[in-house]
């Protein structure tokens, strides 16, 4: 019953999601123009189909599966026992909490501290464990980033605040960009 | 056709100046480091590239990435043939024969059918795509708003037909780019649509932070789970090509011509492809191929066969893409976003409009597939020693880019934003098994086939009809049926052909 209920969760879910779109799309309609078709026609239609699809894919994996397990859409249960590889769960969510962190550091730290903390954690995170690589690899890599990006590419990457963008502009003057 | 013939001169000499020169080589070079490297695929490598055309103009951009795309199909080939890993789905077919004929200790032979074979289908692509532009665009003139809505309908239909997933999943993935399209104020009447009083949404979603979030750092996400636990390649053995002689190519004439027609004709059907071309000239061979018995064992024919057709697909996906502003693939649409940025719209005016940017893109085609087969004849060696890099630093490098580049497009922290989340919907629809290339093209095509879909019914006065009852929009819509037809049709005789199976006595 779980393996079942896991394959039709993420059409259950979509299909609530289109649901809830199709109201939402209520919101646009009125501004469209007597005789003609209005704004939210078009994101309907879609939607529709998407309910459609989705609907089919629930009453199929519902019902079906056992007797479907040949056909090209296999369950993700399928997918799971033929995936020969090991899940490791813990780096993926390390990862994905790393790339937050990230996104938000950039406005604090600036580019270049924050990227050679992301791109030595990110390294650690994914199993790699040669410390000296690491460090050379991340300091390295980002300030060839700052190199190409503002001085070849001419695009203005975060400075920080703070003492953080004193270290930036510092780094900067090194590698000769103004 | 002379017309054409003195434009491809002139697109030579175009192609001398430093700025195309240096993008073919670099274009060359680091497309067939992306098919070499397993954790990149080729599409990632193309949208990774698309920042630093940012700061080119639009020529070199468009020769930078037709280049990765090119070189791309042919990198893959030396890890499938020597370490039995392809670089790219594409690759796949030619680990079957390429891998048995390096195991029986002709490595070097194998290289060198992969290499002929590249070529071959480089140069055809080539001629087809400057033969076949031309007239494909002179006929796209005659079309109006019904037949732009079959066109994009047909290779949005083509996409989840053939992309080679569940049907269920491509259409459900091909639905979420639609919607996406639609998201910020609508054009024609100027309404906010899904935006949830989000500033940011007002604008809509930029299709390039989701192709770089979904393919970039969904497949970076994806190999992380699985713990960058790719093996440990030994790189060290001797890597050699030697050229097949002109008396062993001979009887492969058969093989090379269906190959080659098959590639170009997958190059054109949208939503075919190189992987779908490779996959099935391997097949065609093993049905009708003279040696069709010995398929697997390490023969040329099963080396030729999906080279040939792969690298063929390429000048094919160009022609629609130029002809009539429609990718079919998920690299060409990454090019016509290029070509988007820099505020060139493809369509059939372009050959008239910015014929010199055209045929010196046709004609960086060409000496791409010189430059690619040099390159995999001379340097393969050091090349494919990036093998060795650890998959944790390459990844997170992978990760950095897709951040810089998108950031690049807009000097916007918001866009870091859009990156995360379409880089775990990327994530999500990977291990579920929903295909990306479908909802990319839908966030890039949606806004097209709205706008045409909106503009036929104001201008036809709502009668639907009209997409059935004009001569070619009714035709392409017919395909469009037909291939969304088709994986029903599939499906039934894969089921009629194994209830005979298990009919038939051992």
């Amino acid at each position: 019953m779980l393996p079942k209920l896991r394959s039709v969760a993420p059409y259950a879910a979509l299909f609530a999601a289109a649901v809830y779109l199709y109201r939402d799309a209520g919101a646009f309609a009125a501004a469209g123009r007597p005789g003609q078709l209005g704004p939210d026609v078009w994101p309907r239609a879609v939607l529709v189909l998407l309910m459609v699809v989705c609907g089919l894919a629930i009453v199929r994996r519902a019902l079906f599966v056992a007797a479907d397990n040949a056909s090209p859409a296999a369950s993700e249960s399928d997918a799971d026992s033929n995936a020969t590889a090991q899940r490791y769960h813990g780096c993926l969510a390390g990862g994905i909490a790393l790339t937050i962190a990230y996104v938000l550091a950039l406005d604090w730290l600036g580019f270049f501290v924050s990227t050679v903390l992301y791109l030595a954690l990110f390294m650690l995170v994914g199993r790699y464990r040669r410390a000296r690589v690491i460090a050379a690899a991340s300091v390295i890599g980002s300030l060839a980033f700052v190199f190409v990006f503002m001085k070849i590419v001419y695009v203005s990457l975060p400075l920080g605040r703070g003492p953080f963008k004193a270290l930036s502009v510092w780094i900067l003057a090194m590698l000769g960009v103004h | 056709m002379t017309e054409a013939l003195h434009q491809l001169a002139l697109g030579f000499l175009h192609l001398l100046t430093p700025a195309n020169a240096a993008s073919l080589v670099v274009g060359l070079v680091v497309g067939m480091l992306v098919a070499v490297l397993p954790g990149l695929t080729l599409v990632m490598g193309v949208v990774l590239a698309l920042p630093f055309t940012y700061g080119m103009g639009v020529t070199s951009s468009i020769i930078l990435l037709t280049a990765m795309y090119l070189s791309g199909t042919y990198g893959g080939a030396f890890t499938s043939i020597l370490f039995r890993i392809p670089g790219e789905p594409l690759d796949v077919p030619l680990l079957w024969d390429g891998y048995p004929m390096a195991r029986q200790g002709q490595p070097a032979q194998a290289l060198g059918w992969t290499l002929l074979a590249a070529f071959w289908g480089g140069l055809i692509t080539c001629v087809s795509a400057v033969v076949l532009a031309v007239p494909f665009a002179q006929f796209a003139l005659r079309f109006d708003s019904p037949e732009y809505f079959a066109v994009v309908l047909l290779g949005l239909s083509g996409v989840v037909a053939l992309g080679g997933a569940s049907m269920a999943n491509a259409l459900i993935s091909l639905c979420v780019g639609l919607l996406l399209a639609t998201v910020g104020v609508d054009d024609t009447y100027g309404v906010d649509r899904f935006t949830f009083h989000v500033p940011i949404l007002k604008d809509g979603v930029e299709y390039l932070t989701v192709m770089v979030g979904a393919y970039g750092l969904g497949e970076v996400l994806t190999r992380m789970e699985q713990g960058f636990a790719s093996p440990a390649i030994e790189t060290g053995r001797k890597v050699e090509t030697r050229l097949p002689r002109w008396r062993e190519i001979w009887p492969l004439r058969p093989t090379i011509g269906r190959s080659s027609l098959i590639g170009i004709l997958c190059g054109i059907v949208p939503g075919a492809g190189a992987t779908v071309g490779s996959f099935v000239a391997y097949g065609i061979e093993g049905q009708y191929g003279k040696r069709r018995a010995e398929l697997g064992s390490g023969i040329p024919e099963g080396i030729v066969a999906p080279q040939v057709a792969s690298t063929a697909t390429v000048g094919g996906h160009m022609v629609p893409l130029l002809a009539l502003g429609i990718p079919g693939s998920g690299a060409t649409a990454v090019i016509l976003g290029a070509f988007l940025l820099h505020g060139v719209q493809p369509g059939p005016q372009i050959f008239q409009t910015e014929a010199a940017m055209v045929y010196t893109i046709f004609a960086s085609m060409f000496a791409a597939v010189f430059g690619m087969c040099l390159l995999g004849y001379f340097a393969i060696k050091p090349l494919i020693r990036v093998l060795q890099l650890p998959e944790a630093v390459t990844s997170a490098f992978v990760a950095l880019f897709c951040f810089v580049g998108a950031y690049s497009a807009r000097n916007s922290l918001t866009d870091l934003w859009m990156i995360v989340i379409f880089g775990v919907v990327g994530f999500l629809f990977e291990r579920l098994r929903f295909p990306i290339a479908p909802m990319v093209l839908g966030c890039i095509l949606g806004s097209i086939a709205e706008t045409s879909f909106m503009t036929s019914m104001i201008a036809y006065q709502n009668d639907w009809t009209i997409f059935f009852t004009r001569p070619i929009s009714g035709t392409v819509m017919v395909l469009t049926a037909l291939a969304l037809l088709y994986p029903a049709f599939r499906y039934v005789r894969r089921t009629m052909r194994s209830a005979r199976t298990t009919a038939t006595p051992a």
